[in-house]
């Protein structure tokens, strides 16, 4: 109480340095709490890739055309790859083909899988509403959790996805990835989608009976991914396997400078906050002098005056922390609520902590060489300042 | 009667800037005996605050000793001075000599914070002190909403809320006017009286010289009248 009555001796300037810090954690909340998405994206990504090779058509990517397409026939043949459990074959295609929305991560795709992985998948999906697609039940989309909203999707009700309109057998729950901004529909639905979307000559060359963008290879217990995944390279020359070590790393590395970008910045705007603390702060001793002085005489030790003038220092920096911490909040509560699809923001319990905590240590720090001055002063010179 | 604090051939010199110090005592020794009310006179820069800072364990003389119930406290380090200053020792200064944040029980109750006391303690002695000073209704009051006169008043229930030995006064009537002035010199006397609290005034003011049992008067670094000739002839024309 007393230590907040000293704080607001000079009302403005305290309301200005606590806005310093608020200002601060904001930053440090709000961008901390993308980089927190991103990193949880990512986990959630190496844990979904993190024991099975993926198989698209050609040496240049998933979509390379003129190249041998990947077939349903395909994935009997390579489960006859030593290490290999099963394959499952796959298509994926943007839900909006112009590119869309703007996204952190994976922007929100369409896929329909043959649901040959079914038990061999370790990532489960479990399902808010209503359930998975039964094996060639066209027609039928399951919608990820976080396109309920930007579809408006029920269960049982219809949506509408690249022209076609699917009816919602089941909502996914939260998967924190990639499969909360997915639809799966039947294998047969999405390879006419993808033959409908192929250039007109390229058509007929593609049999949308069997046609596939990606086979998803489950490997046997105890095999290492990375080696299955050079076996089968070995064996399919024109098609490339990719096992999880290489998403990883591309993934972990691109967000590593990005998160640390991201941090560098709420760091500088804290770290000036920080400064304006140390100002306010040595102001306040240099005001208070002969309050000091009268202290000293009275008996107060070094250790009573540093521990006031920390105190202070200290308070200034949580209010203004937990006042950073209670707008950064509201702005991500309200950025994630808006209607774009994916959050782009995740508010979590080490980031509220971490930001808080860091708010307090700046708040200390700043308020040491201060506090030590005051507490350096000598009685008679404080005393005698007018 | 025993000397309660004693400053020996005590020097001190101040360095106000290259080539420019100032003697602020030269080698002087002043006794000030237990129960005694005493004022320290002279005219500015004659060396009065110096000694009252070194009589209350402010500051510490370049040489000389300084003594307080007989125990040597120049030779100390600052922890202990501070200890010391609060528990055996009590101050006033002239005006704003408050802080002006914490309500006048606070301020006093401060003191005894200072010297050990618990919060509840502290609070419950700062209460009684400011009640014999007769400030008993006034304990919530912030400083700005107390007269020169009262806050003077809670400074001197701050002094004595740790019952010291000693209570030291650099111009404790400074700002005060008259009438305020007289008031609190009287409840000075009160307490010196009645409780044999030891005071030390240094002072300006003629009418708290002559309230004083004696007056230690001093002129550029040095004592030229201890005030016992004086204070004797005054015992012997009351005898």
């Amino acid at each position: 109480m007393r230590t907040i009555r000293n704080i607001f001796r000079r009302k403005m300037r305290a309301i200005l340095t606590i806005s310093g810090i608020m200002i601060g954690v904001f930053a440090l909340i709000v961008m901390g709490a993308m980089a927190e998405k991103i990193t949880l994206l990512v986990d959630g990504g190496t844990k979904y890739y993190g024991d099975k090779v993926t198989m698209t058509a050609g040496k240049g990517g998933a979509m390379s055309l003129g190249t041998e397409p990947l077939s349903t026939k395909t994935v009997k043949e390579v489960e006859k790859v030593d290490g290999v459990a099963r394959a499952s074959a796959s298509i994926m295609l943007l839900q909006d083909p112009k590119g869309g929305s703007v996204n952190m991560g994976v922007p929100p795709m369409i896929g329909g899988i043959d649901g040959r992985g079914k038990g061999l998948e370790s990532f489960k999906i479990t399902y808010a509403e209503g359930r998975d697609i039964k094996p060639g039940e066209n027609g039928a989309a399951v919608v990820g959790a976080d396109m309920v909203k930007k579809l408006n999707a029920k269960v049982g009700s219809n949506i509408k996805v690249r022209g076609e309109t699917f009816r919602v057998v089941g909502i996914m729950d939260k998967t924190l990835t990639a499969p909360d901004s997915e639809i799966v529909v039947s294998l047969h639905d999405i390879q006419d989608m993808y033959v409908k979307q192929l250039p007109v000559m390229l058509r007929d060359k593609v049999d949308p009976a069997t046609v596939a963008t990606g086979l998803t290879i489950y490997i046997k217990k105890g095999q290492n991914p990375e080696t299955v995944a050079k076996r089968i390279n070995k064996q399919f020359p024109n098609f490339t396997a990719t096992g999880p070590k290489a998403f990883q790393e591309q993934i972990a590395s691109s967000t590593k400078i990005f998160t640390s970008i991201i941090f560098g910045i709420a760091m500088i705007s804290l770290l000036v906050g920080g400064l304006s603390v140390v100002n306010t702060m040595t102001m306040a001793v240099s005001e208070r002098t002969r309050e000091i002085g009268i202290r000293k005489a009275i008996g107060a030790t070094k250790r009573a005056i540093v521990r006031q003038f920390l105190a202070e220092s200290a308070v200034i920096a949580l209010i203004g922390g937990f006042m950073g911490l209670l707008f950064g909040a509201l702005f991500v509560f309200a950025a994630n609520s808006g209607n774009t699809g994916t959050p782009l923001f995740l508010l979590t319990t080490r980031l509220i902590a971490g930001s808080l905590s860091f708010a307090l240590v700046l708040g200390v720090l700043s308020g040491l060489y201060p506090s030590y001055h005051a507490a350096r002063l000598s009685p008679v010179a404080a005393l005698r300042y007018e | 009667m025993t000397a309660i604090i004693e400053a020996t051939n005590v020097a001190k010199m101040y360095q106000l800037g290259k080539d420019n110090h100032v003697h602020a005592l030269r080698g002087t020794t002043v006794s000030i005996e237990s129960g005694e009310m005493v004022a320290i006179m002279g005219p500015s820069g004659s060396g009065k605050s110096t000694m009252m800072h070194m009589l209350g364990c402010l500051d510490k003389p370049d040489s000389g000793e300084v003594t307080l119930s007989g125990r040597r406290v120049d030779t100390l380090v600052n922890g202990h001075l501070a200890r010391l200053r609060s528990q055996e020792i009590g101050f006033i200064f002239q005006g704003f000599n408050l802080v002006p944040t914490l309500s006048a029980l606070e301020n006093v109750a401060l003191a005894a914070e200072y010297a050990g006391k618990s919060r509840k303690e502290a609070s419950q002695m700062a209460e009684e002190a400011l009640i014999k000073v007769g400030l008993g209704d006034r304990l919530r009051h912030a400083p700005s909403e107390l007269s020169g006169g009262q806050q003077q008043r809670v400074a001197i229930a701050r002094a004595m809320v740790n019952k010291p030995a000693v209570i030291l006064g650099d111009e404790p009537t400074g700002d005060l006017d008259t009438a305020s002035s007289q008031e609190i010199v009287a409840m000075m006397r009160h307490i010196n009286k009645t409780t044999g609290t030891t005071f030390v005034l240094v002072t300006h003011n003629p009418e708290v010289g002559e309230a004083c049992d004696r007056i230690i008067t001093m002129r550029d670094g040095a004592v030229i009248d201890d005030g016992r000739a004086a204070a004797d002839n005054a015992d012997e024309a009351v005898a």
